[in-house]
Formats: structure tokens, C-alpha cells, sequence
């Protein structure tokens, strides 16, 4: 009995030694032995028949709820019949959504990577810790001549580029990309507009005007503004002064700076939002409305005019309608600033993108056909509508398809159109867009009007050094730097005034911008992984 | 040595899974500092990763905003024992007078249920009665005549806000530790001093808070080890660029400029220096402890 508790004991703590030492260091030598290895190694004409490839892949969940509340994602049948249609057999790894930084980099600091990594961006993300830098990542150059010509042929070289390492030509991941990178639109009333018997502003005065109108009509929200002015840099984007990652600017004196270096464009900027939170048409509580808070405003119908992405037109739009009836809205030209211009910010042109472990290197020609298949008709058909005779028919050529209407319908076409299908232009489906109202508006309007509009600039892709030594200075894809972002705050909170915009912009020279300033231009100067 | 060893054998066998969690979870990991003194990369790991001696630290100290953080930290530090480590003894101490026993059970559970909210659901809930143009606070001040105020957009209420938010989540919690302490005093003790005149007041001063005085030096002591531990989370949902002056504190600096970054060995050596403060403070309140009251950890 003795023995018994003894061994029984050691039994336990031997088991509580692994589970905290283990850091599953046998992942990559376990797919190294995998017998379906050989299978790669078989001739690219090879039969259907052949064994399928497989392969492990991880994937962001991206709040798709499909993934999310699926039970298990492999055994989904239309993962099962992507596998069929390409000879594949996957092992999807999910990451979620929220904690996608933090599990990658656990995956590399583990160093149990699966056979493709899914990232979301160039070669040079922080979700990527610096893995291609270190050669995890197999170069593709060879593979994508061999078995991905349509790739190369279909996606565009501003894509390609991102996934490139300038100095040695080595590409190292296939890119979804994002044809229109301008994404976010100006969303208005177009009932309230004719309520107040007013025509669509075209520049930054007369949207003041309709927002006053608006105002006196007793809405809410004018304007529907938002924490750190995230889905609410209308008027910056005006002024051309969004100072965000890629919108450095060369300025006359020959320097690349943040493009909110401008000051008085930056002036101008801070003073409409001070004047339109002065007369009440911006929230006076816009420093502290969540995402959460800004949709269900807008969706009940407490807003006039926001920024939204374009193609949430149909689901939101929907919503509002819902909600509100009588509610009618539309996608509108931002209002123009000095130039002539307006906008939002620029999107990356690669969405999310695929790399191949170099431990994968018996299969990288299958998971290259496997890419390369997602940009063929037979993969734009499935991915649009789903499974041929049970989700959709197909009449020689013509295609009966009924677009769902209910959320689960509306889950599993999500996931189809923009989860699954891994590698495309997501711009927008244009297939399921063409069969809706709200979604030929949609295309409409991405086709018409975001093509003419948006701010660009220059983006630096590894990001400049001085940017991750001083985080103050640091903004993200749609925020500007914390620093200056706290005293345009307390500008427009009427706590400092606008006129002291120089000295935030002195400030931000003393803490580290001096460096920051001369890093880029030297880096812009020497095209050193610079992108316009 | 070894013959007591022998002799006590199953107990010793007892605490061997014990131990092992310590040494496996907690002290292991401890090693894993040693980045705060490196370059840490990722895919080179401890062995291969550059030493750069104390530049991390160096960079921390030099930082222009490392005076104010720091006075931040502190500061919220040395309210929250203040307040928060001292309200559960009142409430506790409270709670023991009450008499009708169903009462006592529907305050407690009621003060209890907030410690399962998560600080997001908390700082939603703040941000709602704290609005300036629908929240319930405002609304009261109105009737009064008062202005609507933005709490949340402001420096000088933030720290009200945390301390407060902290004492409304985690002060019914707080007090178990005590009403199951208080529940261990002779009731004896009060007996005789009921004989010997003694109302409820002198008894609560004589009997109950001397009885509870080790498990409070106790908890002191363990709330001293934390002092610059004030708690990411619970800063983060309530910052925004208009508070951040008075709200930004080591941790949520340490998330900003560490994590986010990924500059690993700079958010290991602020928060190596956290510990050894933390450290510190409880070496010295320990001593000073155990000279004043003969009470200590070890």
C-alpha cells in the first residue's frame, strides 16, 4: 500500500515537472517525421489521386464568429471540402482575435511554429517578432516561379514589395491584398440632410454648417466622435495632418517628418474640432466612447455624420434601418480641406499574409499550389457562395444563389468570403455585393468615390528605431503619438490653448523627435525599405 | 539530520509536491530576469542573447517622465493602503455588531459580489455614473446647481476614480479574512468584560481589534510586498490621454513601452526594479514589525 502511495506520488510529481518545464520543443521534429512528407516530393503533375499534403497553419481568428463558435474548425465541412478540392489535408491553429500579438509571439518564443504562420502585414510586423529577420521563413523566389504563376501574375507588385527584403531581393510570404487601400468613408443622414433641406457639404465649412443644422433638428450626436479620435479624424484627414505610421511627409525643408508637422494645417485641424465641441456638435464626452459605445450611437440613430469602413455599409446600414425607420444613409465625398483634398488614411496593401517554415521545406511546393489555387475561378465561385448544389446552383454558366438573411447565414457567408479564402483582393466580394441594394452602393462607392480620396504618405516597414526607443512618439496605424494626441486633446477640451501647437511640436523635438526626424530622412534618402 | 528526516518520512513525502510548485513555478521563472541585463531576442534566447550590462536600467532612470510615473506609482500605492487596506477592517468590525444575522448575510454578499466583476465590466460601469451628460453622479450634482463635471477627463479626479472604483469592487472581499478571524476571539473575553461594565465601544477598543492585531500585521506586510503593484489592469481601462498625467503608473508604462514595443529586456528591468522595491519595503516593515509588535512573516 505503501509502495503504492509512493509511486503514485512520483507518478504525479513527475507529471507536474513536465507541465511546467515543457515548452513543446518536439512540435517541429514531430512534422519533420510525418510520413506525408514523402508526398511532397512527388512530381507537380501528379494524379488527384495522390496522398493528400499536410500541413499545419495558423490563423487569426479575426471575430469572425463562424471560427470563433465553431466546435472544431477542421472538422468544418467546408474547411473538409477546400481540403477535397485541393488535395490538402490542413491543421488549422486558431489564434484568437484579441490576443494575436501575445500568442504568436508565445508560438515563436516556444518555437512551436506551425508549418505556414498567418501574419497580417509586411515581413516586418510586430506579430512576427523579428521571425523572418532570424530565418524561420523559407525564401519563396524559386517555389513562386515553379507553382505559383498566378500568384505572381494576379497580385500586385506594391504587394509583393511589402513581403520582400529589399537587400536581398528574397521574398518571403504571399500577400492577400487590398486593392483600394482607401477603406474608411464619411457616413451621413441623407434624411436628416433633407429634413434640414441642406445639400451635401463638400468642404470643411459647409460640413460645419450641416452639423449646426443638424444640431438644431435636436441630434444627438452631429458628429459621432470617439475616443483618441479613432473613427473620428474626419477633419484631420481634411488637413492632411494625420501624422499616423505611414504618413510621413518630405517636408520643403528637404526633412521626412510626421505629416502633423505642419502647424498651421495641425491648427486648423485642432480649431474645427474645438469649435464643433465648443457648440456642442461633437460629444463632450468623445474622449472616453468605446467602439461599443460608437456603433450602438450610430445604429440607433443618435448620430448625423461619422467615419466608418465602407464596406460595413450593408450590415450597418441595415441596423440603422432596423432601428430607425424612415433612417436613410450614405457614403459621401470627406469634406476638403485647403487642397482640394480630403480622406482618411491609407490602409496597408497587404491585409494578411502567409510564410513558410523552413522546417516545411519537404512541402512548400504543395502549400505554394495550395495559394496558388486560391486565385483560380474554381476557388472564387466556392468561396463566394460555398458548396456547389447544396449552397448554390450552377446552370451552365449561370448561378442561382440566394444571399442569407438571417445571422448564421450572414456568419458562415463572413467566413467564407473573407476567413477562409486566404489569399484574393478583399476589398469586397464582389460577387455577393452585385446582389444586394446596400452592396451595390457599397461597391459604388469604393469603386467612385474612395478611389479619389484618402491621405498617403511615407511609411517606413521595418518601423524606425527612434519610434520603438520612444513609444511617447510612437502612433499607430490610426492614432497619432500619445504625445501629441494629450495636448490636441487638451486643445480641443479648451485646457491648453491652440496657439501653443508649436511648443507641443518643440516638445516632441526635445523628447526624441530630433533623432526620430533625422532617422527617417536618412532612411528615406537611402529608399532603405521605404514605401510610398 | 537525516534520521529525522527518516523518521518523519511521509510527512516529508507530503510536502514535496508543494515545494516542487515552488520551485518549478516560481523560482525557475525567477532566472528568466536575467533578460533585464540583455538584449533579449526571441529566437536567440538566454544563451545567445547580447549582455548589455545595466543600459536598461540606465534608460529607465534617464527617461523624462520616469519622476512623474514613479510619483504616480507611489502615490497610488500609499492611497490605496490607506484607504483600501483599512476599509475592509472597518466594514468587518461593522459587520461583527450587526445583529440580525439574515441582515449581516445580505450585506455581505452584497459587498462580496463586485470582486467577480473584471476591471472592464468595473471601469464601464464607472464611465456610465460618471458621464457628464447621463450619468447618475452628475445628475445628483445637478440638482444641487452644480455644472456637469467630466470625472474622466480630468487630472485631478483620476486617482479618486481608481482608489474608488478599487474600494467598491474589493472591500466586501477584503473582509473575510477578518469576520473569519474575528470569529476565532474567546467570547469569554467579552463575557468578563460585560461584568466588568464594559459597553460596546470599550470592548471593540479593548478585545476585538488587539485580537485582530496579527492577522492585520500580517496582511500589512503582504499588502507592503506588493506597494508598486498597484495593478495594470484596473489603471488601463480607466486612462485616456486627458487623465494620463496623474494615471499612468510603472505598470501600464510597462505594457506601453514594453510589451507593445516588444522591447522585453526594458519591461523586465522596470519591472525587476518594481520587485526589488517591493522587496525592500517589506524587508524593512518586517523588521520594524517584528521590533514594535513581535508579529511577522518570518
Amino acid at each position: 500500500m505503501r509502495k503504492l502511495f509512493v509511486l503514485a506520488t512520483i507518478a504525479a510529481l513527475s507529471v507536474s515537472v513536465m507541465a511546467g518545464c515543457s515548452k513543446n520543443n518536439n512540435e517541429p521534429s514531430k512534422a519533420a517525421n510525418n510520413p506525408s512528407n514523402t508526398a511532397a516530393h512527388n512530381k507537380p503533375e501528379e494524379t488527384p489521386a495522390a496522398k493528400p499534403a499536410k500541413f499545419s497553419i495558423s490563423m487569426r481568428t479575426l471575430n469572425v464568429p463562424y471560427v470563433e463558435q465553431n466546435p472544431d474548425i477542421n472538422k468544418d465541412k467546408y474547411v473538409l471540402a477546400l481540403e477535397k478540392m485541393t488535395n490538402t489535408d490542413l491543421d488549422i491553429r486558431l489564434i484568437p482575435h484579441n490576443e494575436y500579438q501575445d500568442k504568436m509571439i508565445q508560438m515563436f518564443a516556444t518555437n512551436d511554429i506551425p508549418d505556414v504562420v498567418q501574419g497580417s502585414g509586411g515581413i516586418s510586423g510586430q506579430e512576427l517578432a523579428g521571425a523572418v529577420q532570424n530565418g524561420v521563413f523559407l525564401p519563396l523566389n524559386d517555389l513562386l516561379e515553379q507553382y505559383g504563376q498566378n500568384l505572381l501574375k494576379l497580385l500586385p507588385k506594391e504587394a509583393w514589395d511589402r513581403l520582400t527584403d529589399a537587400k536581398t531581393g528574397n521574398i518571403y510570404g504571399i500577400p492577400e491584398v487590398l486593392s483600394n487601400p482607401s477603406r474608411r468613408a464619411t457616413w451621413i443622414r441623407t434624411d436628416l440632410l433633407e429634413k434640414a433641406g441642406k445639400q451635401i457639404p463638400t468642404t470643411v465649412e459647409e460640413t460645419i454648417d450641416v452639423l449646426r443644422a443638424f444640431k438644431e433638428l435636436g441630434v444627438e450626436h452631429p458628429y459621432m466622435g470617439r475616443k483618441n479620435f479613432k473613427y473620428a479624424d474626419t477633419f484631420f484627414g481634411s488637413y492632411d495632418v494625420f501624422g499616423y505610421l505611414n504618413q510621413f511627409k518630405l517636408f520643403p525643408d528637404g526633412q521626412v517628418k510626421p505629416s502633423f508637422f505642419d502647424a498651421d494645417a495641425m491648427k486648423k485641424a485642432i480649431g474645427t474640432y474645438k469649435t464643433m465641441f465648443d457648440e456642442g456638435l461633437i460629444s463632450k464626452e468623445f474622449a472616453t466612447i468605446e467602439s461599443a459605445d460608437f456603433k450602438s450611437i450610430v445604429t440607433s440613430g443618435k448620430a448625423g455624420m461619422w467615419s466608418m469602413n465602407a464596406n460595413e455599409l450593408p450590415i450597418w446600414g441595415t441596423q440603422l434601418m432596423t432601428n430607425v425607420p424612415g433612417a436613410k444613409v450614405a457614403l459621401i465625398p470627406s469634406p476638403v480641406g485647403d487642397d482640394g483634398k480630403g480622406g482618411y488614411a491609407y490602409y496597408n496593401p497587404v491585409t494578411r499574409s502567409y510564410f513558410i517554415n523552413v522546417n516545411a521545406k519537404d512541402k512548400a511546393a504543395e502549400i505554394v499550389k495550395f495559394f496558388d489555387w486560391m486565385v483560380s475561378e474554381q476557388a472564387e465561385l466556392f468561396f463566394s457562395y460555398g458548396i456547389e448544389g447544396e449552397d448554390y446552383q450552377n446552370d451552365g454558366g449561370t448561378i442561382a444563389y440566394t444571399p442569407p438573411t438571417d445571422e448564421a447565414g450572414t456568419n458562415k457567408q463572413r467566413f467564407l468570403n473573407y476567413w477562409l479564402w486566404m489569399v484574393q483582393d478583399t476589398t469586397y466580394n464582389k460577387r455577393i455585393a452585385e446582389l444586394s441594394e446596400p452592396g451595390k452602393q457599397m461597391v459604388d462607392a469604393f469603386d467612385n468615390l474612395l478611389t479619389k480620396e484618402g491621405r498617403g504618405g511615407i511609411e517606413f516597414d521595418p518601423r524606425l528605431e527612434a519610434l520603438v526607443k520612444y513609444p511617447d512618439l510612437s502612433p499607430l496605424s490610426d492614432q497619432l503619438p500619445p504625445l501629441v494626441l494629450e495636448h490636441v486633446l487638451k486643445m480641443v477640451y479648451g485646457k491648453e490653448s491652440i496657439d501653443s501647437y508649436d511648443k507641443v511640436l518643440e516638445e516632441y523635438l526635445s523628447k526624441g523627435g530630433k533623432e526620430l526626424i533625422e532617422e527617417a530622412t536618412a532612411r528615406y534618402n537611402s529608399k532603405e525599405n521605404a514605401f510610398e | 539530520m537525516f534520521g529525522f528526516m527518516w523518521k518523519y518520512r511521509t510527512l516529508y513525502l507530503i510536502s514535496i509536491p508543494g515545494i516542487l510548485y515552488f520551485l518549478v513555478f516560481k523560482y525557475l521563472p525567477l532566472l528568466g530576469s536575467v533578460i533585464a541585463f540583455q538584449n533579449y531576442n526571441l529566437f536567440a534566447g538566454f544563451s545567445g542573447s547580447p549582455w548589455v550590462g545595466l543600459e536598461h536600467f540606465n534608460r529607465m532612470f534617464q527617461h523624462y517622465d520616469f519622476l512623474r510615473i514613479l510619483r504616480n506609482t507611489l502615490m497610488l500605492g500609499a492611497l490605496d493602503i490607506l484607504i483600501a487596506f483599512t476599509a475592509p477592517i472597518i466594514l468587518a468590525l461593522l459587520l461583527n455588531e450587526v445583529r440580525l444575522v439574515l441582515y449581516k448575510k445580505i450585506v455581505q454578499t452584497v459587498v462580496y459580489a463586485p470582486h467577480f466583476l473584471s476591471w472592464v465590466i468595473v471601469s464601464g460601469i464607472f464611465t456610465g455614473m460618471l458621464s457628464p451628460s447621463s450619468g447618475i453622479v452628475n445628475v445628483i450634482l445637478g440638482w444641487f446647481g452644480v455644472e456637469p463635471i467630466y470625472f474622466l477627463g480630468e487630472n485631478s479626479y483620476i486617482r479618486t476614480i481608481l482608489v474608488g472604483s478599487g474600494l467598491w469592487r474589493d472591500v466586501g472581499w477584503g473582509t473575510i479574512i477578518y469576520l473569519a478571524a474575528l470569529t476565532g476571539i474567546n467570547p469569554e473575553l467579552y463575557e468578563a468584560s460585560e461584568i466588568d461594565g464594559a459597553g460596546r465601544w470599550k470592548q471593540t477598543i479593548k478585545i476585538t481589534i488587539p485580537s485582530l492585531l496579527p492577522v492585520i500585521t500580517v496582511l500589512f506586510l503582504l499588502k507592503i510586498g506588493d506597494f508598486m503593484d498597484y495593478g495594470f489592469e484596473r489603471v488601463f481601462v480607466f486612462q485616456n490621454p486627458l487623465n494620463i498625467t496623474n494615471s499612468e503608473i510603472l505598470d501600464t508604462y510597462i505594457y506601453k513601452a514594453g510589451l507593445k514595443q516588444m522591447q522585453y529586456s526594458y519591461a523586465t528591468a522596470i519591472g525587476l526594479f518594481k520587485s526589488v522595491v517591493g522587496l525592500f519595503l517589506l524587508v524593512i516593515a518586517n523588521t520594524l514589525s517584528r521590533k514594535a509588535t513581535g508579529e511577522s512573516l518570518y
